[in-house]
């Protein structure tokens, strides 16, 4: 029973903190704004090309420049050579294009003078995608011009003018461009790939770990009020203080999540009845854990500095090995890394339940875990607490 | 023989190697107002805290109504109400809130912590603002909350460190009244203060502590006779002539 009195007295005291209160609700719901903001419809590769063009006046520069602007997915940036070395040496840009100065005329002259692709390190997804496009729309012009010269050099006895050759040539070119032999077809199944489902568990998991660090304050403030150690002049033992902010910080995760996923729910239509429910039982147990952890910060640290930056350094490092940021690939060492961190099973959980139509049976392992943390972190939060500390 | 209700044996406490508490003994009667006083780093607040089952002593044991501290903790927070020297509220929320809880905690059923909240909070002369927020009060409006809340519960035993720090004449009357009325009631307190007219007016006997153990302990009266004529020496006399005159940290 006192646990509960502690857990609604924590509650009564965050309900009353009215501007706290508008913050931590109106929180979940920026967030899911900014994650469809930032990730819903963004389906196509659209990306820029930074080129510096030192061939001014050349053909095939003109020709290559205005086929890669021709690309929907693509937009053409032309840069000085100072600002393109300037911008790549302060990470500005990942990759920039040049195209050497007389390379129409050594191309004209069946001479190599080939592009070069400066990049740092290997260029950024993004522009490893641009030097894959940039390639295939050389190796176009490439083969035209091998054809050509193939076709002048056959046809050189004849008496034919160069002029015609290319022009015949060309219109092949086009021709089979438009009818390839070796066709291209694309078939889509069902709809895109959508991004909802695909960052909705990782952003649910790293809000509940956000109260890992509220958590973690929760006891240096009844010490620094004072009435830390007055609880413990009363009945109140310290197994009831620890259940009952468990209790508080779990209901107070629980809430943010519900309100995210009604929001899902409401605006995406992301879940079926059974699988927002599954989800809701993944968020408690997945707040238990978090609301657990932070109580085992909170039972060692001794300022609410220190709660708050071991806090986010907890969360932030939980979050980034669990794959909300960035994709763990599988069989790396960073994967094995990411196995000990209790973000990974939540999020396959939640993943498991909301992007597969998965059912709590299907999870029962990621659940398991997650609620081993929560038992684990809870005992060894107790056997680190110390009512009094030394010093006065 | 008067009972004994509180008894302390050889306390022991050190922090880092130092002696705050350093082989403190002494007996509080039942119904008794017993001053525990000191310059400042003297052991009294350390003291306070073992008394008060916050700190486990070293050494030596203490007995409060019959249940030790060491054994029996439970049964001691039974019989206590703690008035610390630190404001120890929830600002965030009512005095009445706070009374309730803390009331709670003691053992207190939702009825009875709500009736009792009432009638300490009418005795230290806040029914009016029960339900305001603390954060809103005044010092000492703080710090009549915080004595209302050592009497939740009603305990047998009150402790009182440094209970009118910075409060103005009138609350510090408020609390000085309140205090001999529960004295005349029959509750047995330990009082501690750095004001030596308080102690010479509200205390039945005074221990006087200096580097973590005590120097002298009688009534008043009998003190200040020891030094002159009681009725023109002063406690504060006393007290400067057994610590001296150094300042302390």
């Amino acid at each position: 029973m006192n646990a509960i009195l502690v857990a609604l007295l924590e509650i009564r005291a965050y309900l009353r903190d009215k501007g706290g209160l508008a913050f931590s609700l109106l929180l979940p719901i920026a967030i899911f704004a900014l994650m469809y903001g930032a990730f819903g419809g963004q389906e196509q590769f659209h990306g820029t090309a930074y080129v510096v063009d030192e061939d001014q006046g050349g053909i095939y520069s003109a020709r290559l420049i205005e086929q890669m602007d021709e690309l929907d997915e693509l937009d053409v940036e032309l840069l000085s050579r100072s600002d393109a070395d300037d911008r790549l040496e302060h990470s500005d840009l990942y990759l920039v294009l040049y195209i050497p100065q007389g390379f129409s005329d050594k191309l004209t002259t069946d001479e190599k003078l080939p592009l070069t692709f400066k990049q740092r390190s290997n260029g950024g997804q993004e522009g490893q995608i641009v030097a894959s496009m940039v390639r295939g729309l050389a190796e176009e012009i490439n083969q035209g011009l091998q054809v050509q010269n193939q076709v002048e050099d056959a046809l050189a006895e004849s008496g034919i003018g160069g002029e015609k050759v290319e022009i015949t040539v060309q219109k092949f070119l086009d021709r089979e461009r438009e009818h390839p032999i070796v066709g291209i077809e694309e078939i889509s199944v069902g709809s895109s790939p959508d991004p909802v489902n695909q960052f909705l568990p990782g952003i649910v998991t790293m809000f509940v770990l956000f109260s890992i660090t509220l958590t973690a304050r929760t006891l240096v403030e009844e010490r620094k009020k004072g009435t830390l150690e007055r609880l413990f002049t009363t009945r109140l033992s310290v197994g009831q203080l620890f259940a009952g902010k468990f209790l508080a910080n779990v209901s107070r995760g629980f809430v943010q999540t519900l309100i995210l996923f009604a929001l899902a729910y409401a605006v995406f239509q992301k879940f079926t009845p059974l699988s927002f429910g599954s989800s809701l039982v993944i968020a408690l147990v997945f707040a238990a854990a978090a609301s657990a952890l932070g109580l085992v910060i909170a039972a060692v640290v001794r300022t609410e500095d220190q709660a708050t930056w071991i806090g986010v350094f907890f969360t932030m490092a939980m979050t980034m090995l669990g794959g909300t940021f960035f994709e763990i690939s599988e069989g790396t060492m960073m994967e094995t890394i990411s196995r000990f961190s209790v973000n990974t099973y939540a999020n396959e959980a939640f993943y498991t339940v909301i992007a597969r139509g998965g059912t709590l049976a299907d999870v029962g392992f990621e659940i398991a875990v997650v609620a081993g943390v929560a038992v684990v972190a809870l005992i060894i939060a107790r056997s680190l607490f110390k009512v009094a500390q030394e010093g006065k | 023989m008067p009972e004994e209700f509180l008894v302390a044996r050889n306390l022991h406490k050190s922090f880092n190697g130092n002696n705050a508490v350093n082989g403190v003994s002494f007996s509080i009667h039942k119904g008794e107002v017993f001053g525990l006083l000191g310059p400042n780093g003297a052991g009294k607040t350390t003291t306070i805290r073992m008394l008060t089952t916050v700190l486990e002593p070293d050494r030596g044991d203490i007995e409060i109504g019959g249940h030790s501290v060491r054994q029996d903790a439970e049964g001691v927070r039974a019989l206590i109400g703690v008035c610390p020297q630190e404001l120890a509220l929830y600002v965030e929320l009512s005095a009445m809130d706070n009374l309730v809880f803390f009331g709670r905690m003691v053992g207190l059923n939702g009825k009875e912590a709500k009736a009792q909240a009432m009638s300490h909070l009418d005795l230290m002369g806040l029914a009016d603002r029960a339900k305001g927020k603390v954060d809103k009060f005044s010092g000492g409006m703080k710090r009549r909350v915080n004595l209302a809340i050592a009497l939740m519960g009603h305990p047998q035993f009150l402790f009182l460190d440094e209970s009118t720090v910075g409060v103005d004449p009138q609350s510090r009357n408020n609390i000085y009244e309140t205090i001999e009325g529960l004295r005349d009631e029959g509750m047995t307190i330990l009082y501690t203060t750095h004001y030596m007219d308080e102690a010479d007016r509200l205390c039945d006997r005074v221990a006087i502590m200096d580097e973590g153990v005590i120097i002298a302990m009688d009534t008043p009266h009998a003190l200040k006779s020891q030094i002159g004529n009681p009725n023109q020496v002063t406690l504060e006399d006393v007290f400067l002539k057994l610590t001296g005159r150094t300042l302390r940290d």
